[in-house]
């Protein structure tokens, strides 16, 4: 017997909470994951057979059927967490918008009385009042004084009052681009606000460099890494599907063709042959100019290891180091990559990507060959660029392609003579921050 | 599938299956909603046994197939009996004068069936435990897609079989790879995680006839403590705390200290390197230090 919402409440509260389930959705499909109008129904179908009143019950059935990977599990609880906020917590959120709107009212009347000039109200927004509120009373002290000295100064005519309104406004910019900067060098950052839209908030870690993301959204940032890596090995591992099952007798093909034989078999049947498979080696620079992108390296691996079966994966920096050994078992993995990639050796070295290269080719000749698709996650920082790119050019010759992830913020690349030459050499992309990352997928790969 | 969410609560406690709310919901969503459950978790959490305990709790059969690389339909929905397909051609062929038909050789009698097709012949709707399905290949893995999607299979010789019932359908994975958007989307999901601490000690209580309170809440405290251990290769899983606490139990115990855990590591610690992390890392000391303070948080603290 089906029931549906409608059964549980009345009318108009019907459409607004499937309403609020759909905005819910399309708050986890921005974060990507997966969920499509299936998914959403049963999640409603699943709504109507529980205890709405049950907030344990309500995120449970929710996760059960618009998460389908372990994987999504976090992200989904915080984003949960943020857009259904307990009727308790709602109450405090919004007296505490209410109490936070009398305070800044209360601080424009006071900027307002206090920023004057010959007894009149100088001309600025209530954004620069309220910034001005914001100050520290030294600074506040200091604007009034300025103030005060060129109103009682000799000649002061009224005229001059847009002149002053402009320092002053510069004043306050001044002291805003100051605080910000402080405030991010300290990693205070902003988004902490009553309410705060978690879109919102989800769309700026998007865009934040990798490496200046707060600790608290590392987890959701790892998971959006490591899903991102694997639908790039997914992209490129699609071009060629691999061929169906291998040569297998076919037995049901084999009896059919030979019954009038009289069951003796004469002609064996077999399945066709499984073509080989395409490889996919990564090449992560671990030299200590990377040692800051190293949260990168490891999430993106990770993700490339649960999906590609035929992974090789080597760090460089003045030498290389096999990895591939240890990346059988998650568990290997995390083991390997904490002791290799973080804390090795070769975590501070200098970059030589010639010598690394050639020493690669050189000890395991085979990895390199057509089926091979190279992806190198660097800064192209290396000594001896130009032996370096002699060897990128032997290396890209023997393998299907390679793909260049370079973490270094865009803005940097013109300053780098060896973005330039080995960008031309090889697809090169940014990668500092998701949003960059996600191009890359949707890109012309 | 008719039962109350109560009910399914009840009868969990009852076969000795210890799970938290969610997970009961979960699985009432999926009996009541006829979707497939999809179980994902670290090996020994208890996938399996809920595919086990759903049989027995809806009072039917289970019908399990075990997922491997290169299981395919022959294994999973029928193959035709090919012996006796070849003893009937023999026999046809010493009578002489009749021609035997393809008809006769490809029909039900000559049909093997595999666990998918039993599931949707069975007379009473089955509980199908589609077992560590990750393990299959990835073409496998559509066949199934289209199997539970249509619950009907198509027998080139015979036509299109219809289920009778639609079967209970348990998917387990260990998360070897990823499953296709597909299958994933068929199904409600359940992650199982490695129990709390107070679960795994009603786990224990339920199935360790004979084991001391204090010995389930230590045995418990260490296990929860090694799986916190970042270098372990394999953690141990709720089978390895129930095998350990049973030895326990058969040697008369009813408490732990450092050097028994030591004397008993293979039980908890299934490789060689694990061990030896143990002996070098945490050793009985370790152990020791832990159980004095539970206020520790159940933090193991290395011993140098
Ligand atoms: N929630 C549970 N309640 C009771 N026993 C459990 C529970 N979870 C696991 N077990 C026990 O742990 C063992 C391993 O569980 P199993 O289902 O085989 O793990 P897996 O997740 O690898 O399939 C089983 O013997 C089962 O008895
Ligand atoms: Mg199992």
């Amino acid at each position: 017997m089906p029931v549906s919402i409608k059964d549980k409440m009345p009318q108009s509260s019907e459409s607004m909470f499937e309403e609020n389930i759909a905005i819910f959705v399309g708050l986890l499909r921005r974060e990507g994951l997966p969920v499509g109008t299936t998914e959403m129904i049963d999640a409603l179908n699943a709504l109507a057979r529980i205890d709405l009143a049950n907030r344990g019950e309500f995120k449970a059935a929710l996760r059960s059927t618009l998460v389908k990977s372990y994987r999504d599990q976090a992200l989904f609880s915080s984003i949960f967490d943020h857009y259904f906020v307990p009727r308790e917590e709602h109450q405090k959120r919004s007296e505490e918008a209410v109490a936070y709107h009398q305070q800044l009212k209360n601080q424009i009347n006071r900027a307002d009385s206090e920023l004057q000039f010959k007894g009149e109200s100088l001309q600025l927004t209530s954004g620069e009042l309220q910034q001005y509120g914001s100050l520290s009373e030294q600074q506040r002290d200091r604007l009034q004084d300025f103030l005060h000295k060129t109103e009682t100064g000799k000649n002061v005519e009224s005229r001059f009052r847009p002149l002053l309104e402009t320092v002053v406004r510069s004043h306050l910019r001044y002291c805003r681009t100051k605080k910000k900067s402080m405030q991010e060098s300290s990693g205070d950052g902003a988004g902490q606000e009553a309410g705060a839209d978690p879109g919102r908030e989800a769309r700026s870690l998007r865009e934040t460099d990798i490496e200046a993301i707060r600790a608290a959204d590392m987890p959701a940032v790892e998971q959006l890494l490591q899903k991102l890596s694997r639908k790039l090995a997914i992209k490129i591992l699609r071009r060629r599907r691999s061929g169906p099952r291998s040569g297998t007798l076919d037995l049901r093909r084999s009896m059919r063709e030979n019954m009038r034989f009289g069951g003796i078999i004469f002609n064996l049947k077999h399945k066709p042959k499984r073509r080989s498979k395409q490889q996919i080696l990564l090449l992560c620079d671990v030299s200590a100019s990377m040692k800051q992108y190293s949260v990168f390296v490891i999430h993106f691996l990770l993700g490339l290891q649960e999906v590609v079966r035929n992974l090789s994966c080597f760090s460089f920096s003045d030498n290389v180091e096999n990895l591939t050994p240890g990346l059988k078992g998650r568990s290997d993995l995390q083991h390997i990559l904490d002791r290799v990639i973080r804390q090795s050796k070769n975590w501070g070295g200098g970059t030589n990507l010639g010598r690394s290269l050639s020493e690669m080719t050189r000890k395991y000749p085979d990895l390199a060959n057509a089926k091979t698709t190279v992806i190198v996650v660097s800064d192209t920082k290396t000594v001896s660029l130009d032996q370096a790119i002699k060897e990128l050019e032997k290396f890209k010759d023997q393998v299907r392609r390679i793909i260049w992830l370079n973490p270094l913020p865009l803005e940097y690349w013109p300053d780098y003579r060896s973005v330039k030459e080995i960008g031309e050499l090889v697809e090169m992309w940014p990668c500092s921050t998701i949003a960059q990352l996600e191009e890359v997928l949707t890109g012309r790969l | 599938m008719t039962i109350t969410l109560d009910d399914l609560r009840k009868k969990f406690e009852r076969v000795g299956y210890i799970c938290d709310e969610s997970t009961a919901l979960t699985v009432y969503l999926a009996l009541d909603l006829g979707k497939p459950l999809l179980i994902e978790g670290a090996p020994g959490v208890g996938k399996t046994e809920m595919g086990k305990v759903l049989a027995e709790i809806l009072e039917t059969e289970l019908i399990r197939l075990q997922c491997y690389e290169g299981l395919d339909e022959t294994k999973a929905l029928y193959e035709w009996n090919y012996q006796r397909q070849l003893l009937r051609i023999q026999m046809n062929r010493n009578l002489e004068d009749e021609q035997i038909r393809e008809e006769d050789l490809f029909s039900g009698d000559y049909l093997l069936e595999r666990p998918l097709l039993k599931a949707i012949q069975a007379q009473k709707p089955a509980v199908l435990l589609i077992d560590e399905v990750d393990k299959c290949d990835p073409e496998f893995e559509a066949f199934l897609f289209e199997v539970l999607s249509d619950f009907q299979v198509s027998i080139p010789e015979l036509g299109t079989v219809r289920a009778r019932n639609i079967p209970v359908v348990v998917l387990t994975s260990n998360n070897e790879r990823e499953l296709s958007d597909g299958l994933k989307r068929r199904c409600l999901y359940l992650y199982l995680d490695f129990p709390e601490l107070e679960k795994e000690v009603a786990i224990l209580k339920a199935k360790v006839p004979g084991i001391a309170d204090r010995l389930a809440w230590e045995t418990a405290r260490v296990v929860a403590g090694l799986r916190r251990q970042q270098d372990l290769r394999k953690k141990p899983s709720i089978a390895e705390t129930l095998d350990w606490a049973r030895a326990l139990v058969a040697l008369n115990r009813n408490r732990l200290d450092g050097k028994l855990v030591a004397d008993t590591l293979n039980l908890f610690l299934k490789t060689h390197a694990d061990q030896q992390y143990f002996r070098r890392e945490i050793g009985p000391e370790g152990i020791d230090k832990m159980l004095k303070n539970p206020e520790n948080g159940g933090e193991i603290c290395r011993c140098q």
